[in-house]
């Protein structure tokens, strides 16, 4: 391993003045553990409430993405760590004040119960399944009777996910428009937003559309909350906050945040959603494809953004 | 929409002089709140000099038409046409989706094929999109803007581009009817 010496905390390259470390892998990551535990949440929720029969893609189909989703955002991780071979430290401790150790931990639980979760309704998906073993006969059947269990397990783990893909940079104290408790809710809501898209997509159930329709309007509402209130908190706050803020209201981000995010990403699919409430035929594609672009373009500022904020002039 | 009668064709889309005065007051309203008038063809070009620019940077210095687009400053896509053309975009689809005429389909003739549409059709756009660089502007930037400012080149250029269309569309009426 090279040694790197700093003598000074000024002027290091990709540090200071402005960080220049985190590039696509880290938004498509937040993108995708985001969504991955909404779906989750979603399924866990409506299993816990018994709606399994009502809502079955919430609860079964949309879950079998859960798995690849999660892989492709464990993979673009992966591609971003520096030292990629060392990636199992991360596993010989538990350090409750390291973010990447509470990320590493709770992937390390909610991806093996994903599979095992998929796994349980891959006979309803392929009646000719066969597992081949008694042994996995065995389990599966155990895994069907402690649904209900594993459900409570799954949507604890899902909340912490959500949360956790805003707290890995809220965690980071050094850059203003990161250090806001805010955006581990606001996270959380963008993650939930998308998956009720993605099941608005999936689901062939008049019915079931329509609640996660709703449910999506509802969250778009709060994250629209969460978004005033956060530059609320930054232009309320000391003047490298307001510089912050600076950005997405006058500076370079401001365009591509409010078109894209706030209008594209959720005004427009928002009233389009209303729309198809009133019964306007609504092609589901187009607000489904706005909402999940809005979300990825989100974190893709907040991350890029993020970066050039900081606290010494 | 050959199979559909003229009552329902009323009902699925606006009066055209009552959507040309909706379009009227567009052009105020913008002109009111950007100081600017309204254009079309400045967003396809932006994204033309974007794409030639992402493929080939170096075509892109050595042409004289395009690199007046590109600057160390100012990103080619970062023009309020581009934005006002995705506003159109998400406009038209609401329009269409109010009026329930959201499928895909190609509105021609009778007498042609849909292929012969889309070709006529893409190929009539292309030489537009030609004809609004020579004239610095097209319908919407050079006649409409232009008219809109008293300016007498968009009145010249209303008359060019129309009482063109008037004299050429016989010839190639075969092509649409």
């Amino acid at each position: 391993m090279k040694e790197e010496l700093f003598v000074s905390g000024r002027m290091n390259p990709n540090i200071d003045p402005y960080l220049n470390i985190w590039h696509w892998q880290i938004p498509v990551y937040l993108f995708l553990g985001g969504l991955a535990a909404g779906i989750l949440f979603f399924a866990a929720l409506y299993t816990i409430l018994g709606k399994e029969k009502e809502m079955p893609t919430t609860v079964k189909w949309a879950t079998f993405l859960v798995p690849f989703i999660l892989i492709l955002g464990l993979l673009a991780l992966f591609i971003d760590l520096k030292h990629k071979l060392y990636f199992w430290r991360l596993y010989t401790v538990i350090r409750l004040e390291s973010p990447m150790g509470w990320g590493a931990w709770v992937l390390m639980i909610i991806t093996p119960i994903s599979m095992v979760w998929v796994a349980s309704y891959l006979k309803e998906l392929i009646p000719s399944w066969d597992w081949k073993f008694e042994f996995l006969n065995k389990f599966e059947r155990w895994v069907i009777t402690n649904r209900w269990y594993i459900a409570w397990v799954m949507i604890f783990y899902s909340v912490i996910l959500g949360i956790y893909t805003g707290i890995l940079l809220s965690a980071f104290n050094a850059r203003p428009l990161w250090n806001t408790s805010l955006l581990g809710p606001l996270f959380l809501v963008s993650g939930l937003s998308t998956a009720t898209a993605v099941i608005m997509w999936m689901t062939k159930n008049p019915a079931e559309r329509k609640l996660m329709s709703r449910i999506d309007l509802l969250l778009i509402g709060i994250e629209l909350f969460l978004i005033v209130h956060l530059f609320m908190g930054f232009l309320a706050s000391s003047a490298v906050q307001i510089n912050a803020a600076q950005l997405f209201l006058g500076g370079q981000f401001t365009v591509s945040f409010w078109v894209f995010v706030i209008i594209l990403g959720l005004l427009f699919p928002a009233g389009l959603e209303v729309l198809e409430m009133r019964g306007v035929h609504i092609p589901i594609v187009i607000p489904v494809v706005l909402i999940l672009f809005g979300g990825l373009m989100f974190r893709f500022i907040m991350v890029e953004a993020g970066q050039i904020t900081r606290y010494l002039y | 929409m050959n199979t559909s009668s003229t009552e329902d064709r009323g009902k699925r889309y606006l009066n055209p002089y009552f959507g040309g005065f909706l379009l009227g007051l567009v052009l105020l309203a913008t002109m009111f709140v950007t100081g600017r008038g309204l254009g079309a063809s400045g967003a396809v070009k932006s994204t033309v000099v974007q794409a030639v620019n992402t493929i080939s940077p170096a075509h892109v210095e050595k042409s004289k038409y395009y690199s007046q687009f590109i600057s160390d400053d100012i990103h080619p896509m970062s023009n309020w046409l581009v934005f006002e053309i995705l506003g159109v975009l998400a406009g038209a689809f609401v329009s269409g989706a109010l009026a329930g005429r959201l499928k895909f389909k190609v509105e021609h003739s009778p007498k042609i094929t849909s292929r012969t549409r889309l070709i006529m059709a893409s190929l009539g756009g292309l030489m537009f999109g030609i004809g609004s660089q020579f004239g610095r502007g097209c319908t919407s930037g050079a006649a409409l803007s232009g008219m809109a400012s008293m300016a007498t080149s968009g009145f010249i250029a209303m008359m060019a581009i129309f009482g063109s269309a008037y004299m050429f569309a016989y010839l190639f009426r075969k092509f649409w009817i």
